[in-house]
C-alpha cells in the first residue's frame, strides 16, 4: 500500500477507541476548563453507546458488529445511491426500465417542445435492433387514412365503441394510483379523445369524475364487482355496464408485471376509501387470486367471457401476457369451437411493469411483447379468426418508434401506462409499491399529491397523446403505408439474430384480415 | 403500550416545562445554579430553549424518539452537573431527582419507540428486503 490511504479497518479501530476517550476527556474539560464541554461530553457519549450497542448487542449486520458507528457510513451513502446514480453517474443510455433518453422524449413531448435529436443515435446498431423499413416513396400526409377503429362491430353490437387515436391508457386502478393522477390522467384523456382503462380496482369512482371514456377493467378478485364469495355478481357488472363513460370491459387474466400471479396491493396503500371502493379489508396486504373462479380451463374461460358480454351487453376484451403460444393456440380453437369471440384481445408483454409484484415475476415470467404479439396475431391468422377480434398490444410502448413495430406485428391499437406516468411528470423513484412517490403520482398520501396539479398535469397529458400521434403519422407516411392497418412484418427490418427474424418468412402472417 | 407512553411522555414534557418559568424569568434560584456552573445568563436561556424543544418534540407522534434524546442529552449534562459543581444540598437534591425522572422517562420512551430512533432504526425496522 502507499503511504498515503485510508485503512478502513484501522479506521474504526481507530474510532471505537477515540469515541470513550474522548467522552473522558470532555468530561474532564467540562469540569475543570468550562461546563460548556458538557454538550461534547453528552453528544459523544450518546454516541459511544450507539457505538455499544452495534458492537456488541445487535446482531443483525456483521459489518455494524466487527466495525462499529463508522460502517453506518456505508448504509448511509449507500441509502442515497439511486438518486445519485440517476443525477449524475448513469449514462443517458444504461438505466432501466427506461434511459433518460427514453424518458425525455416522453417529457419534451408532454411539454409540447420540439423532440428532435442531433448528431445520429445513441441506440446500438447490433444484429438484434428491429427498424422500420422506410419506402423509397413515402406516402403524403394527405393521402393517409384517418384511424378508426371499432370495437364489436364483428359481433353488430349496437354498443359498438370506435376510438380514432390508436392509443389508450393502460389498466392502472385507483389505489396503485392516487386520486390526483388518476383524475389527471383522465381529464387528460378526455382532452385528447382516448380512452382509459380503470384498472382492477373496484368502483371507478374518480376515473368517472372527469367524463372520459373508460374500459372497465374486471380483474382475478373481481373488486367492485365481486359477491361475497369472489364470483361475479351480475347485478354490480350490469350496473356499472349501465354508465355512460363505460364504454367496454376487460377481463384481466394475467399481466406482464406479475404473470401467472394476483395483483397485489400492499397494505400501506390501503385507506379506508380504498377498502370501501373495492370491498377488502384495511392493514392487510390484498393479494388477488391467480385465475378467475369461474375459469378454470379454456371451456369455463370462452363460457365466462360469453357470460360477461350478455351480462354487460358492451364490448369485452380480454388481458393476458403470453406463457406458452401453445396455450393460446388452444383457447383460440376454443373460441372457435364454442363460437365465442371476446371483442379483443389484448396481449401484455412481459416487460409491463406497474404493479407492485415480486421480484423473480417481474424479472423472470412470461413472454417479452414482440414474440408474444407476433405468436398470438399468427394463432389468430392461422385458424382463420383475426377478422373476429381486436388485438392490442401492451408493454413498454411509450413512444412511436416502438408502438409502430407493435402495429406491424399485428396490434390494431396499443396501451401504455408508463408512458402516460412519465408524461404526469414521473421521474422513475421506482418507489411505486412503497406509497412514497416523490412526484404523488403512486401514492395515497395527500401531501405528496399536493405538487401533483390535476389541471397542468392533464394538459401534459393531451400534449403526449397529441404529439406521439404526430409522430407515428409521420413514421407511417415514411413507410409508404396509407393506414396503421397496411403494415405488415414486411415492413420490418428484423436482423437474423433476432428472435422475431423466423416471422418474416412466416407467410401466415402476412395480413392482418 | 400506547398509554404508558403517552403518560411518560406528558410526565417528562410536564417536568421540563415548569422549569422553564423559573429559567426565562430569571428566577434567583436558577440564576444561582448556572452562575455555579459559570453559564448565567446565556446557558441558561439556551438550556431552557432545548428543554422547550425537547417537550414539544416528546409530544408530536412523529417526533418522539428525538425529543427523548434530547431531553435524555439534556438531562445528562444537568446530572453530570450535579455531581461535579451543583452538588444536592437544600433543595437541590428535589431538582436532582426531577432530572433524573426525566431521563428514566425519556429513556422509557426511547424504547418504546425505537424503531423511530434514527442510527440504529434498521436493526427494529421490518425489513423489506
Amino acid at each position: 500500500m502507499s503511504s498515503l490511504s485510508v485503512d478502513l479497518h484501522k479506521l474504526s479501530k481507530f474510532v471505537n477507541l477515540a469515541l470513550p476517550v474522548l467522552v473522558i476527556g470532555f468530561l474532564l474539560a467540562g469540569k475543570y476548563v468550562h461546563f460548556y464541554f458538557h454538550f461534547l461530553t453528552v453528544a459523544f457519549l450518546f454516541l459511544t453507546i450507539a457505538n455499544v450497542f452495534y458492537l456488541f448487542v445487535q446482531d443483525q449486520h456483521p459489518l455494524l458488529r466487527n466495525f462499529g458507528i463508522v460502517a453506518q457510513g456505508r448504509y448511509l451513502v449507500e441509502s442515497i445511491g439511486p438518486e445519485l446514480r440517476q443525477y449524475l453517474y448513469s449514462s443517458d443510455t444504461e438505466e432501466r426500465p427506461f434511459n433518460r433518453i427514453e424518458r425525455s422524449e416522453i417529457y419534451r413531448k408532454a411539454k409540447n417542445i420540439d423532440s428532435a435529436s442531433s448528431f445520429g443515435s445513441q441506440k446500438n446498431f447490433d444484429t438484434s435492433e428491429i427498424k422500420l423499413r422506410h419506402s423509397m416513396y413515402p406516402s403524403s400526409h394527405d393521402d393517409l387514412i384517418p384511424y378508426s377503429l371499432t370495437f364489436g362491430e364483428e359481433r353488430g353490437l349496437k354498443t359498438a365503441y370506435t376510438i380514432t387515436k390508436p392509443m389508450m391508457i393502460s389498466a392502472m386502478s385507483y389505489g396503485a394510483l392516487g386520486q390526483h393522477a388518476v383524475r389527471a390522467l383522465a381529464r387528460g384523456a378526455k382532452l385528447a379523445g382516448i380512452a382509459m382503462n380503470t384498472g382492477e380496482g373496484g368502483y371507478p369512482k374518480y376515473h368517472l369524475m372527469e367524463g372520459c371514456d373508460l374500459i372497465f377493467q374486471i380483474g382475478t378478485a373481481k373488486f367492485g364487482v365481486r359477491n361475497d364469495e369472489g364470483y361475479l355478481d351480475d347485478e354490480k357488472l350490469r350496473e356499472l355496464a349501465g354508465k355512460d363513460e363505460i364504454k367496454m370491459i376487460e377481463i384481466k387474466f394475467s399481466q406482464g408485471a406479475k404473470p401467472g400471479k394476483g395483483g397485489l396491493l400492499p397494505k400501506e396503500k390501503i385507506t379506508r376509501e380504498i377498502s370501501e371502493l373495492r370491498g377488502v379489508e384495511m392493514g392487510k396486504d390484498v393479494v388477488s387470486p391467480p385465475h378467475h373462479k369461474e375459469c378454470t380451463d379454456k371451456t369455463t374461460t370462452v363460457a365466462f367471457i360469453k357470460h360477461v358480454q350478455e351480462v354487460s351487453g358492451l364490448p369485452v376484451g380480454i388481458k393476458f401476457c403470453v406463457g406458452s403460444p401453445q396455450q393460446v393456440d388452444d383457447l383460440v380453437q376454443e373460441m372457435v369451437d364454442q363460437d365465442v369471440f371476446p371483442d379483443y384481445i389484448s396481449v401484455d408483454g412481459s416487460e409491463g411493469g406497474t404493479g407492485a409484484a415480486p421480484k423473480s415475476f417481474m424479472d423472470r415470467v412470461g413472454m417479452p411483447l414482440f414474440p408474444a404479439l407476433s405468436s398470438v396475431n399468427r394463432i389468430l391468422c392461422k385458424k382463420g379468426v383475426r377478422n373476429r377480434l381486436k388485438l392490442l398490444a401492451a408493454g413498454k410502448l411509450i413512444n412511436p418508434g416502438r408502438q409502430i413495430l407493435a402495429f406491424a406485428m399485428g396490434a390494431d391499437a396499443v396501451y401504455s401506462a408508463r408512458g402516460f406516468m412519465l408524461s404526469l411528470g414521473c421521474i422513475q423513484a421506482m418507489q411505486c409499491g412503497n406509497n412514497t412517490c416523490p412526484i404523488g403520482i403512486t401514492t395515497q398520501d395527500p401531501a405528496l399529491q399536493r405538487g401533483l396539479d390535476i389541471g397542468t398535469r392533464s394538459v401534459r397529458v393531451k400534449n403526449y397523446v397529441n404529439n406521439t400521434m404526430h409522430d407515428l403519422e409521420e413514421l407511417l407516411a415514411a413507410s409508404g403505408e396509407r393506414s396503421l392497418d397496411d403494415l405488415s412484418i414486411d415492413n420490418l427490418f428484423i436482423p437474423e439474430d433476432s428472435t422475431l427474424a423466423p416471422l418474416v418468412h412466416d407467410k401466415y402472417i402476412d395480413s392482418k384480415h | 403500550m400506547k398509554i404508558l407512553s403517552w403518560i411518560l411522555r406528558i410526565v417528562a414534557a410536564a417536568i421540563l416545562a415548569q422549569t422553564l418559568f423559573f429559567k426565562f424569568t430569571g428566577h434567583p434560584d436558577s440564576v444561582a445554579i448556572f452562575t455555579a456552573i459559570g453559564m448565567e445568563p446565556g446557558g441558561r436561556i439556551l438550556i431552557g430553549v432545548l428543554e422547550l424543544i425537547a417537550a414539544v418534540l416528546l409530544l408530536f407522534p412523529g417526533t418522539v424518539a428525538f425529543g427523548a434524546i434530547l431531553s435524555m442529552g439534556v438531562m445528562t449534562g444537568a446530572i453530570v452537573g450535579h455531581f461535579t459543581d451543583i452538588g444536592f444540598a437544600d433543595g437541590l437534591l428535589s431538582l436532582f431527582v426531577l432530572a433524573l425522572v426525566v431521563w428514566i422517562c425519556s429513556a422509557a420512551v426511547l424504547v418504546i419507540h425505537r424503531r423511530q430512533i434514527p442510527i440504529i432504526r434498521q436493526m427494529f425496522a421490518k425489513s423489506k428486503y
